[in-house]
């Protein structure tokens, strides 16, 4: 280091010293005490009992946690994998400046805005089985499906219910972060790949996506991190799809209340989101 | 490779119209050179050859095939950009062969050429570097080496050298020299550096806002401007435009009478009346020689007793201001010349140099 990044290094930490202090009360103390809690039998008076690793043992002798895992897994792939590609295809597709851009994008960024209470109770009434949209579309107009079906209330479809929920709302930031990066990508890497020979396909392999790697890395990291913590569009909307946060609040304040089995739950859960994105950082985006 | 024609190319840019009738003829091996003062079209031309621009109107013709509506990935060129354009994300490696990739060029082939044109642009150490960790010079032999790999009927250069300070510049203007004589491809130079135009060309294009205002070899366009603005742009220093009177016998510049039956390199040769004809006289810097060293011939004109308003050394030569009907003038002398400001001294000039323009029209008399 140059004296002068010294220099801008000390002022730098001088800058985020305050907000390091702030964020390690607000954030650091709940973590360290849920930890301490996944040792713990709570009481709902309050009382503990240690009880050692004994939660964690329960957990994962719990068949419900494995099909929580499971579901989450194919929730994190829908929702990952679709909000990229759809915010992908908007941005590529809106790339070119044109007449009336601005609605379009106000339009886009629509649902992304919208409280998620009143945008859920809207796609329940799209998936009614009596008077939805959906059903009436399907089943009375294009005779696709031979009878109208609770596609919320069956927990296997609603899974795919709520990715589509979730890709409906979330892919305008996807699109939004990768439209910011493509418009700020030079002219002339594509005049010269067009010299080079390279049609449009070959254009977007060679100079779009190299230079959207980044911004796509982070959108899904992003979005794997949201995800993996989604609570309410999956509980407002089909609260039979039990994900791992919504399995860990059932197990916390439902039925037997059980706040240490909950804390060794999300304590299991960070530790494996821990290890994920330092993976993800480390070798994908390779800070 | 391939001859090319450009017939009548207008290219507008909404309601500005930026090419304005262009006919071009480029013959195959033919290296021809656009120049011209920044904004006057030179890249628009080109870009309209690549086909990274269509023209307004026109037809461009590469080889046989008329190419207005051929993409350019379609019309087999290779171009070095201004601002060369690598593939940020690609090594010098891929940056080079990338359009061998597409031609499904083989390995062993790839690698041979790669080897070829990685010695004689002296990047074999770079290969696996990044243009990020690359200099100016560097990136621009790499953005070289990308066009030579590829055996293209067509080599663009847009500015290549405007980026580089003046000592690269030179050494890399006798490289594309040297590599366009051993490849003899078909090459369009873009440059607004008439030295590059003048040491690179086969055929000197000289481009003014959207016209050609001449092309020709570089010692016609040097000898025989057609215009003022030509005999001004190309040559450094500049020519000298003063302003006489074209008499039936004689051509009066200040208090001087050049005799007009030996004015040989003038055109007109018609009778003139009483009052005479104002017209612009062009005489080069180079062309005023010391009366001491080159004595008067029939052929020379002497201009005595100039005053010397000020020297200015080059080392070899020097460059010598006086003035002439109003007009501050320069004159080239060589070293031999021993000068002082304020001093008078007689310069001669060979009759035959001495240029006339319309003084409306600025066209060649
Ligand atoms: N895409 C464009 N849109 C509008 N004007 C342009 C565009 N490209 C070039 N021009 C204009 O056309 C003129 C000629 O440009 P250019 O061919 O780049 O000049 P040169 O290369 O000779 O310096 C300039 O005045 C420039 O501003
Ligand atoms: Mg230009």
């Amino acid at each position: 280091m140059t004296p002068l990044e010294r220099a801008e290094a000390r002022f730098g930490w001088k800058l985020v010293a305050p907000t390091i202090a702030i964020l390690g009360l607000l954030i650091l103390y709940p973590l360290m005490y849920n930890v301490y809690l996944s040792f713990f039998d709570v009481q709902l008076n309050g009382s503990k009992t240690f009880v050692g690793i004994e939660n964690y043992i329960k957990l994962l002798s719990n068949s419900d946690y494995y099909s929580a895992i499971a579901t989450t897994s194919l929730y994190l792939l829908g929702t990952v994998v679709g909000t990229t590609l759809l915010g992908l295809a908007m941005a590529l597709l809106l790339r070119d400046p044109f007449m009336g851009r601005g609605l379009v994008n106000a339009a886009i960024m629509l649902p992304y805005v919208a409280p998620v209470i009143s945008v859920v109770f809207g796609w329940q009434f799209l998936f009614d089985p009596i008077s939805g949209v959906v059903n009436y579309l399907f089943v009375d107009l294009l005779g696709l499906w031979s009878e109208r079906s609770n596609l919320i209330g069956d927990p296997d479809s609603a899974l795919w219910v709520v990715v589509l929920f979730d890709i409906w709302k979330h892919a305008p930031i996807a699109y939004l972060l990768i439209l910011s990066k493509l418009v700020s990508i030079s002219r002339d890497q594509y005049e010269a790949a067009a010299i080079d020979g390279y049609g449009p396909i070959g254009r977007f392999f060679h100079v779009t996506l190299p230079e959207l790697y980044f911004v796509l890395a982070t959108v899904v990291l992003l979005r794997l991190i949201w995800n993996l913590n989604r609570f309410e569009d999956v509980y407002l909307l089909a609260p039979n799809v039990e994900t791992l946060p919504i399995f860990t609040y059932y197990q916390a304040f439902t039925g037997v209340i059980d706040q240490g089995l909950a804390a060794a739950t999300s304590v299991i859960q960070l530790g494996v989101l821990s290890i994920f994105i330092w993976f993800y950082i480390k070798k994908i985006m390779k800070w | 490779m391939a001859a090319i024609k450009l017939k009548n190319i207008v290219k507008s840019f909404g309601d500005t119209a930026v090419v304005k009738g262009i006919d071009l003829s480029i013959e195959d091996g033919e290296f021809v050179v656009l120049v011209g003062p920044s904004g006057c079209g030179k890249s628009t031309t080109l870009r309209m050859i690549a086909g990274l621009e269509q023209a307004t109107s026109g037809d461009i013709v590469i080889g046989e095939r008329v190419v207005n509506d051929i993409e350019p990935q379609h019309r087999n060129i290779a171009m070095v950009f201004q601002n060369y354009a690598l593939y940020p994300h690609k090594s010098v490696r891929e940056n080079i062969i990338f359009a061998l990739r597409r031609l499904k060029v083989d390995n062993a082939d790839i690698e041979r050429r790669l080897a070829e044109v990685s010695e004689m642009l002296q990047l074999e150490e770079l290969l696996d570097r990044k243009p990020a960790d690359l200099s100016g010079g560097q990136r621009q032999r790499v953005a070289m080496g990308r066009a030579i790999i590829r055996e293209a009927d067509l080599f663009l250069f847009d500015e290549p050298l405007s980026n580089l300070d003046s000592k690269l510049r030179s050494h890399m203007r006798t490289e594309i020299g040297k590599i366009h004589n051993k490849f003899g491809r078909t090459s369009v130079y873009v440059t607004h550096d008439q030295v590059e135009a003048m040491t690179l060309a086969d055929k000197v294009v000289v481009l003014h806002d959207g016209y050609i205002a001449q092309a020709g070899t570089p010692m016609e366009v040097y000898l025989n401007p057609a215009n003022v603005f030509v005999a001004q742009f190309i040559g450094s220093p500049s020519m000298n435009i003063i302003e006489g009177t074209l008499f039936n016998d004689y051509l009066l510049v200040d208090n001087y009478r050049l005799p007009r039956k030996q004015l040989s390199n003038v055109a007109l040769q018609t009778v003139i009346d009483q009052q005479g004809i104002p017209v612009k006289v062009g005489i080069r810097p180079d062309f005023f020689n010391d009366s001491r060293l080159f004595p008067e011939t029939d052929n020379t004109f002497n201009f005595t007793g100039l005053q010397i308003d000020l020297i200015e050394p080059m080392g070899f030569d020097k460059e010598v201001l006086f003035n002439l009907a109003g007009e501050a003038v320069k004159a080239r002398l060589d070293l031999r010349s021993e000068l002082q400001r304020d001093q008078q001294i007689d310069l001669v000039v060979e009759l035959s140099r001495v240029l006339l323009f319309d003084s409306e029209t600025d066209q060649r008399l």
